[in-house]
């Protein structure tokens, strides 16, 4: 396989954006990709777009506006990876060769649903009885609690951790750090949930550009090199399954550390699918970033914080930077090259040379989650 | 879904009314069990969703099982009035989300019993499926129902 690297990033900050579809979002990165690189629409050899609501044709619809108009282009639907699988895909090709320049793109517009939790439209046994994506992570949350001795004040850390990362993230949703009385007196969501424990709806865009090492060389401008690119699906059942152990991170994470021969004791930094506080827990132990039913102890310990053993979500996750579904695979690929760029200014973790971005979700029954994406880079000399 | 009159007069509507039966003795799910790997599912089907084989025998499970995890619901979607309890009960081989009863969570492995309930109301119809109730010092526990 080739190498491939990432050789530009732009994100459209993520908030509450009602005026703009998800077209003008997904153009408004795409575009501000194009002009930061300077690589000309016609260089772009394939389009990969991830959005779940953007509508059919959303990659045509935003890579037409940007010249990128008659090149093979994909709109990519996995649910909560469906950023990180179109980046997937991007990765592929240019492995395989067929591709030198891809542009990946994810987005989303939450707006156009009105409040609440996130509408869950494929029909299930658990959706007629009323189950909420919250309440599916908050039993997962009660039984870690109730099997590692870990209290809501530790999912309220992960909380106060992430959201004070994402205060210095100008590209995030919510911008304004919480203290740990704010989190347990914001609004109750499902038990042992508030609604500070749970993400943002959120609208955004995040486009990033995947290149051959050739056309990186020609391009000139700063990499980061892709050593892993794994999407897993869940495994279905209906029987019993330990709720505490996501085995579809585990999967897509031992997959990437074996594409990559990178171990987790080498990360510098993790961009985490934290949709709900229990989230960082869970995925930070089947990542390998802490022993099992330890890692709650990690972030009370300070380990997780930018500075510490490994940054986690040092962009400030998806409690901070918000979740526009489709476009945070993408925008955690951008953050991760800025971080190994040197450019990620106020959120910079010291000297960090290898980084590991995971999505994962789905809320449809008898699966873990319905897909998760795993991505490790390192930092080019 | 289907359309019932309970005996009180009041029109309901029954959640999943295709996937289980109800008795005196309480709520029986109607699982499948595949005879070449031995899966159960829950909802039934048709299709081993694991060897993909069709031979498949029905099990009607017992009227009784354990909390795996539980929580209460605070914001929920149209049709379930919040707040309202859920949990997944694990049953004979099979794991369920279920309405439950009470006010609060049930603490992981309390043993419960499925009997039929109100889980939502539509437009001032009452949806009825099965729930979990709480099993308190033994009362009430049945034996795996026929095979
Ligand atoms: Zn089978």
């Amino acid at each position: 396989m080739n190498n491939v690297y990432i050789a530009g990033a732009a994100v459209h900050p993520f908030g509450k954006h009602k005026t703009l579809s998800a077209a003008t979002l997904g153009v408004s990165a795409a575009a501000a990709l194009l002009a930061d690189t300077g690589v000309t629409p016609d260089a772009i050899q394939a389009g990969f777009v991830g959005s779940v609501y953007g509508g059919s044709l959303i990659a045509q619809r935003i890579l037409q506006r940007v010249g990128v108009s008659g090149q093979p282009v994909f709109t990519v639907e996995n649910a909560c990876a469906s950023g990180g699988s179109a980046a997937n895909l991007a990765w592929q090709g240019v492995a395989a060769g067929v591709y030198d320049c891809v542009l990946v793109v994810g987005v989303e517009n939450l707006s156009a649903f009105g409040g609440g939790t996130l509408p869950l439209t494929t029909a299930d046994i658990e959706i007629d009885q009323g189950v909420v994506m919250p309440a599916t992570y908050a039993m997962r949350a009660q039984r870690y609690l109730h099997e590692t001795g870990a209290t809501v004040a530790d999912l309220t850390n992960v909380a106060v951790k992430n959201r004070s990362n994402g205060a210095l993230n100008p590209r995030a949703h919510l911008r304004k750090a919480v203290t740990a009385e704010e989190v347990e007196a914001s609004r109750p969501v499902a038990d042992p949930f508030n609604l500070f424990h749970c993400c943002p709806n959120s609208d955004g865009a995040a486009a990033v550009l995947l290149c051959s090492e050739a056309f990186a060389k020609q391009l000139g401008r700063p990499t980061a090199r892709i050593r892993a690119s794994v999407v897993r699906s869940g495994q279905f059942h209906t029987s019993y399954r330990d709720m505490t152990w996501p085995d579809i991170t585990d999967r897509t994470a031992s997959a990437a550390y074996e594409m990559s021969g990178i171990a987790p004791a080498d990360l510098d930094l993790v961009e985490l699918h934290d949709a709900f506080a229990i989230a960082e827990f869970l995925h930070a132990e089947a990542l390998g970033l802490t022993e099992r039913g330890k890692a709650y102890r990690a972030v009370a310990d300070g380990e997780f914080a930018i500075g510490g053993r490994v940054a986690v979500s040092p962009s400030g996750g998806l409690l901070s930077r918000g979740h526009p579904v489709g476009a945070t695979g993408v925008t955690q690929l951008a953050e991760a090259y800025w971080q190994l760029i040197g450019t990620a200014g106020d959120i910079q973790v010291p000297n960090a040379q290898v980084a590991l971005t995971h999505t994962t979700g789905g809320g449809i029954f008898g699966v873990d989650n319905g897909a998760c994406s795993i991505h490790i880079l390192t930092a080019e000399d | 879904m289907r359309n019932e009159t309970a005996p009180t007069g009041v029109a309901t509507r029954v959640v999943a009314a295709e996937y289980f039966t109800h008795g005196d003795d309480g709520v029986h799910l109607r699982i499948t069990e595949c005879r070449n790997c031995s899966s159960r599912w829950f909802p039934p089907g048709a299709i081993c969703s694991r060897c993909a084989g069709t031979n498949l025998t029905d099990v009607n499970s017992g009227t009784t099982g354990v909390a795996y995890a539980s929580t209460v619901v605070r914001v929920g979607p149209p049709g379930f009035p919040a707040p309202y309890v859920l949990s997944y009960v694990d049953i004979d081989g099979v794991r369920v989300l279920a309405h439950t009863e009470g006010d609060s969570a049930l603490t992981p492995d309390t043993p419960v019993a499925l009997t039929l309930g109100e889980v939502g109301n539509e437009d001032g119809t009452p949806l009825v499926s099965y729930v979990a109730r709480a099993i308190s010092d033994g009362v009430g526990i049945q034996t795996e129902g026929d095979r």
